[in-house]
């Protein structure tokens, strides 16, 4: 059985009783000795003085027997004429025939001259010589006729009787042995332990007879010699084996000579049946505690039980089990206590759905919101990876919502929020996706059990549900999205992972305008690289490991003019030669863009400078990302560049993409205008990906247009884009831009372009991007110029 | 005549006075005798010896003594040796007299009235007398070679008569004293005389 711990209502309530019956039980046991010792004490005094009146009255019985066997002899005729004659054959004669007859131990005539004969039993021979005048001295003042005397080592009762013929003329003296078998007789008739005593001298006992054995005898005579036991007065003797409670009492006692009988009683004896008696209350009680305990603690224990089971079941309500209902026995308090639990845990249930419902609910759209897409996508995670599936998330982010927001209120931005969560809804079939709204304009669909083939369609549809038209307020609005995908477990295999594929994912699309874009490990970095990559940028434009290169712009129609796209290299001392694509949109997220953009500008228009100086007249082109637009300080540090490299403005043209304008107009315009008022060209980079109109872009100072490297890759093989690009260059003429078309790698592209009446061109079929050296090198060679001359002669 | 002896007897711390008379053939001796402190005492036995008086014959051959009420009447006798006593048994219930004494042994068994046969004191000496069956009756009878003795009356007076004139050793017993030897007075007596005679008794009478 386990011993319980004292800290456990159990255990209290088991260690109360079982103390409590325990000091019941010693109450019992102590009470019973107790008043068994007082009652044995009592009795042994009771049952000691009841044999000292008994003993008393044997000795007088002895007197008068022997008295009277005395008394008789005395009186004998025959004896009497033997005294009278002094026939001292015939006088021991009679005395032993008397002794026999009265079974006296001892026959004595002592004559009034004091000569005297003495029989005793058992001796062969007639004791001579013997003396009593003490007992005739004390029979004649006391009239007692009885002593105790010592003869020859044996104690003897000794009666006297007178002789008379008819004067006295001496005594009969009759006496009795005490000996070892009249102890013995007198202990049967009291019931009590008898000793015979007698002191030698002083302190010097001397046991005559005895019924005790050695032991408490020795402890008797020890006790004796101490002076310890007084006549009449109740004593105790102790002994090894025990008490002896001790009644003496003084015998007739001659001259010189004291004796007393000493009764005693073991105490021990008489408590045996009171020492039983405890024993078996002892037993009583020790079976009781056994049996008490056993039920103290399977009582304790049931009642515990049910305590714990409770417990149990509330520890489970705190994990959140709320499904099972205790067990509930009986009607007592315990019961009671399970029903308050039931009760507590239907209101805790029914509360915590309803947290649950405003924890994970997006309250402007009715969709979940991010708390319960990330459960569920764990949730789904967890099933996918078991069940060996795969499963897919779309972020979902509105193009230009800040735009309806800021230009037509929050009102209609929420409704176009509840609409978009309404299509959104609606395109979703399957009752295990989930619509979430994540916050601001992003939404976030889970597609569990759904491979990427099947999202990229589903990706389309709502797409599509997204751009119809939508009526808000009586305000017409077209909406577009852009949708990130990512997989698991191809891209993750937990929560942060997909989300952030998915979220660079929906960027990729967004930036590509590609409307949805799955995740791919080549736009992104992962965190860590991306940090390292940030420290190791900015170490590259302090340490100046960017460079230059320089891709010809070639004239299509004046062949002796030199212009080129400056380009940015990053040459890692480590990792060698990095592309721009692996930085530079990094740069755009991080805003370290604007750095690259000045050392870039600082270059290229150093370098412009220095190749004039070596008359090499290069019109050169520099990039400027929709930040550096933003940014106010531009026109100013790029006036200050000019100034320090003596290098005039109308040599250097800045190429903006079309997107960068439209990002924010106001002050992209702002900055174009005094670009422009500088005195530098500037130039649409990437027309055609973006939507801005020719008629917006005749407003603006620019006076270069780019044809976007897609059409013009696909001229060769689709009608449509020749169109678009022909168009494109009739509409930039009549604008009075020039036209430059990007990604020219065939021949037969530079043949097209030149009939299309292209201003530039710039390729692969010319050149690639090359360091400054190769450039000038590039410029005195005759080869590519004549290539294009013919190209275009043609 | 009358004259008046005095006598002290240091022996046996009996003292005698005495007082004699005598006459010119036969005198009489009156005595008185006293204990020391001067009471007079009874049945003091007083008698009178000489070297004639054992072979004088015998004055009184019979005497008598009584069983009376489990008692011996008289407690204290003297007789002249060979004198014969009877012992009537007045009572109703039997005795048996019976005498350890060296002077006289015998024993009458166990009788009623008077025992058909007189007992014979041939000895002289002291003859203790008890009865078998009564422990408390006894008898002192002292036997004398004398025909002159006298028993000392209530008063204390014995009284001798009839006594010749001549040397005697005046002889004097008491019977609570039986162990001590008999006070002996030489007395020459002539004429009748009185005397007073001293006996000292037991401390404890």
């Amino acid at each position: 059985m386990r011993l319980p711990k004292l800290k456990t209502l159990q255990s209290r309530i088991f260690l109360f009783f079982f103390l409590l019956l325990l000091v019941t039980q010693i109450g019992n046991v102590l009470i019973t000795s107790t008043l068994g010792l007082g009652i044995v004490n009592r009795q042994i005094a009771a049952e000691l003085a009841t044999g000292q009146r008994v003993f008393v009255q044997i000795i007088e019985q002895n007197t008068t027997q022997l008295g009277q066997g005395a008394r008789v002899l005395a009186a004998d005729f025959g004896f009497r004429d033997a005294v009278a004659s002094n026939d001292q054959n015939t006088l021991s004669s009679a005395l032993e025939n008397q002794g026999e007859r009265f079974q006296a131990d001892l026959m004595s005539f002592v004559s009034l001259k004091g000569s005297s004969i003495t029989y005793v039993r058992g001796r062969a021979t007639v004791l001579a010589g013997l003396d009593y005048p003490w007992l005739f001295d004390q029979a004649r003042q006391t009239g007692a006729e009885s002593v105790i005397k010592q003869i020859d080592g044996v104690l003897y009762h000794l009666i006297a009787a007178p002789v008379s013929t008819p004067l006295p003329v001496g005594w009969v003296v009759t006496g009795f042995r005490i000996d070892n078998n009249f102890a013995k007789k007198i202990a049967s008739i009291t019931n009590t332990e008898v000793s015979f005593v007698s002191p030698q001298a002083t302190r010097d006992w001397r046991i005559y007879a005895s019924t005790l054995s050695r032991e408490p005898l020795s402890a008797l005579v020890q006790t004796l010699n101490s002076g310890h036991l007084t006549s009449r007065v109740l004593s105790d003797v102790h002994t090894s084996r025990g008490d002896y409670l001790s009644l003496p009492t003084p015998l007739a006692s001659s001259p010189g000579q004291t004796a007393l009988v000493i009764l005693q009683k073991s105490r021990d004896a008489a408590l045996a049946p009171f020492i039983s008696l405890r024993n078996r209350l002892l037993a009583v009680g020790v079976i009781g505690l056994l049996l008490s305990a056993i039920v103290g603690m399977l009582i304790s224990r049931n009642v515990t039980r049910s305590i714990q089971a409770l417990a149990g079941y509330a520890r489970n309500l705190a994990k959140g089990d709320y499904s099972a209902t205790p067990v509930i026995t009986g009607q007592n308090e315990i019961a009671d206590l399970a029903h308050a639990f039931d009760h507590m845990r239907t209101e805790i249930s029914a509360r915590e759905a309803h947290i649950l419902d405003l924890a994970y609910r997006d309250t402007l759209t009715g969709l979940p919101n991010r708390a319960m897409f990330q459960d569920r996508l764990q949730q789904a995670i967890h099933t996918a990876r078991r069940e060996g599936q795969s499963l897919t998330i779309m972020l979902i982010d509105l193009d230009r919502f800040r735009l309806v927001n800021d230009t037509l209120g929050h009102p209609i931005g929420d409704l176009l929020l509840q609409e978009v969560a309404k299509r959104l809804r609606a395109t979703l079939h399957r009752g295990s996706d989930t619509v979430v709204r994540l916050g601001g304009d992003e939404f976030a669909i889970l597609l569990p059990t759904t491979d990427l083939d099947h999202a990229a369609i589903l990706a389309r549809t709502l797409l599509t549900a997204l751009e119809k038209p939508m009526t808000l307020d009586g305000q017409v609005i077209d909406m577009r999205g852009s949708i990130g995908l990512a997989s698991s477990p191809a891209h993750g295999g937990d929560i942060e992972t997909l989300m952030r594929c998915a979220d660079v994912a929906m960027y990729q699309a967004k930036r590509n305008g590609s409307g949805y874009a799955v995740y791919d490990a080549r736009y992104d970095q992962n965190t860590l690289g991306r940090l390292s990559l940030m420290s190791e940028l900015r170490h590259a434009v302090e340490q100046n490991q960017l460079t230059l290169y320089y891709q010809p712009k070639v004239d299509l129609k004046d062949g002796s003019h030199y212009a080129a796209e400056a380009l940015v290299r990053w040459i890692h001392p480590d990792r060698g030669f990095i592309p721009p694509n692996d930085f530079i949109p990094f740069a755009e997220q991080t805003g370290y863009i604007k750095a690259i953009t000045r050392w870039v500008l600082n270059e290229g228009v150093r370098q412009c400078a220095e190749w004039i100086r070596l008359e090499l007249v290069v019109d050169i082109s520099i990039n400027i990302s929709a930040r550096d637009l933003m940014n106010a300080d531009l026109p100013d540090y790029f006036a200050e560049v000019l100034q320090l490299h003596g290098c005039p403005a109308e040599r250097i043209c800045l190429e903006i993409t079309e997107s960068a304008i439209f990002d924010d107009p106001g002050n992209a315009l702002d900055n174009l205008q005094r670009l422009n008022t500088i005195g530098c060209k500037l130039s649409i980079d990437d027309y055609g990906t973006g939507y801005s109109s020719l008629a917006y872009l005749k407003r603006l100072p620019v006076s270069e247009l780019k044809i976007d490297r897609s059409f013009v890759q696909n001229m060769v093989n689709d009608v449509n884009d020749v169109v678009i690009v022909r168009s494109t260059i009739d509409l930039a003429h009549n604008l009075g831009l020039r036209v430059v078309a990007e990604g020219v790698e065939t021949e037969a592209i530079l043949k097209q372009l030149c009939v299309l009446g292209c201003d530039q061109a710039q390729g692969y079929f010319f050149s690639k991007p090359m360091p400054a050296d190769k450039f000038l090198e590039w410029t005195s060679s005759t080869l590519k110029r004549d290539e294009i001359k013919i190209a275009c002669a043609c | 005549m009358k004259a008046r002896l005095p006598l002290s007897y240091p022996l046996s711390g009996i003292t005698l006075f005495l007082i004699a008379s005598l006459s010119a053939q036969a005198a009489t001796l009156t005595l008185q005798i006293k204990s020391a402190a001067g009471v007079a005492v009874e049945d003091a036995v007083v008698y009178l010896m000489s070297p004639l008086t054992p072979r004088l014959p015998i004055r009184a051959p019979n005497g008598q003594i009584d069983q009376i009420n489990k008692v011996f009447v008289p407690p204290v006798s003297v007789v002249q040796t060979g004198t014969r006593i009877t012992f009537p048994n007045k009572d109703n219930i039997r005795h048996q007299v019976y005498s350890f004494s060296k002077a006289k042994k015998f024993e009458i068994k166990l009788y009623a009235d008077t025992p058909a046969k007189p007992v014979l004191f041939d000895q002289p000496g002291y003859v203790a007398m008890g009865c078998n069956i009564h422990d408390n009756m006894i008898a002192h009878l002292l036997v004398v070679d004398t025909p002159y003795f006298a028993l000392s009356d209530k008063r204390g007076v014995a009284q001798f008569v009839d006594v010749p004139p001549g040397d005697y050793s005046l002889i004097a017993w008491y019977y609570m004293r039986p162990d001590l030897d008999a006070a002996v007075t030489p007395l020459s007596l002539k004429t009748d005389q009185a005397q007073t005679l001293v006996i000292k008794t037991r401390p404890i009478d």
